[in-house]
């Protein structure tokens, strides 16, 4: 194979991999909805949260085990981050940023599950399925901006009341009021964006890596790219909404 | 010079946008190494705002990236 050839084929993997697959079509009341692949992966990962949160949940007792334990420090550390950054309407928010942390710390690390190289230590084994990260796509990561800002507005005016709600467009000074309404088409923007470059940043390398050097590297690579990159960006988008929720009912 | 090799080096021009990111994320990060030695009890709120400046950081080299990615893939 010349040099060409080879950089030809190494960046058609790299659109490959990078593009979303439409597996199926749902056609029903004269509409036919298209099934992606990152849906389907993403009614995987609910399916695994659910089954995890009813095992986990099942034998509550007085004095825990080593399951509940973890759990019941896990919940302890969002409960107290966040009283500390909403103050006391943070019970009632802590259910909405806990299950964006949560869905986005799974969706993250599920394609740990067939990392990059395992045809080649399992003996040529491919694995029948390839979980490729579900925030890739810039229409999850959309979603989760959307509603997160719907909830911050929402929140806004029931929390402050419409009157109060106005009063705080034109805080400090009404000068400041188109910024305070730009906000809200930035901060979603921002949030999207952000997920959504990481994740895909990173799995353009994982892929860049995988196709130079199959044989030692994807491995180590990943620890850092999927692993901890993956838990960073789940930790900064659910620390951002929390802090954009504190900032709209404090 | 056709469109799509300039578009080709607007992507690369694009993606220098990461030398800002890694300089001001390595400020912040000596900054905090340096806020923690002094206060140590402290570490917790530090790293919040930590973690708030460089995800906002990080924001402008996230921009350049799509704004490649846009110049690559839009046809």
């Amino acid at each position: 194979m010349s040099e060409v050839e080879h950089a030809m084929s190494i960046s058609e993997k790299i659109v490959e991999g990078m593009g979303i697959k439409t597996v199926f079509t749902i056609s029903a009341f004269g509409v036919s909805i298209p099934i992606s692949d990152t849906v389907i992966a993403t009614w995987i990962v609910m399916a695994v949260i659910i089954l995890a949160a009813f095992l986990l949940t099942r034998r509550m007792r007085e004095i825990p085990k080593k399951p509940q334990l973890l759990l019941e420090s896990f919940i302890g550390f969002m409960d107290d981050f966040a009283k500390e950054k909403i103050g006391h309407h943070g019970r009632t928010f802590l259910p909405f940023v806990g299950t964006i942390f949560i869905f986005l710390i799974a969706a993250n690390l599920a394609p740990m599950i067939t990392p990059a190289g395992t045809g080649l230590y399992a003996g040529g084994l491919e694995p029948p399925f390839v979980i490729k990260p579900l925030t890739r796509d810039i229409n999850v990561t959309a979603a989760f901006a959307a509603i997160v800002i719907v909830t911050v507005f929402v929140s806004s005016i029931v929390i402050r009341g419409p009157v109060g709600y106005v009063k705080s467009l034109v805080k400090p000074s009404p000068v400041m009021l188109p910024f305070n309404i730009l906000e809200y088409a930035i901060k979603p923007l921002s949030l999207c964006l952000r997920l959504f470059g990481n994740i895909l940043g990173a799995y353009i390398i994982m892929l860049l890596i995988e196709a130079v050097a199959p044989a030692v590297f994807p491995p180590l690579a990943g620890l850092y790219f999927d692993l901890f990159d993956g838990l960073i960006q789940a930790v900064v988008f659910s620390f951002l909404s929390t802090i954009y929720i504190a900032e709209a009912v404090e | 010079m056709d469109v799509q090799s300039a578009a080709m080096i607007g992507a690369s021009i694009a993606v220098l946008t990461g030398l800002g990111a890694g300089f001001g994320i390595g400020l912040a990060t000596a900054k905090t190494s340096e806020a923690i030695a002094r206060q140590p009890e402290a570490s917790g709120k530090i790293t919040g705002s930590f973690l708030l400046g460089i995800a906002l950081a990080e924001a402008t080299a996230i921009y350049g990236l799509v704004v490649a990615l846009l110049l690559i893939f839009s046809k």
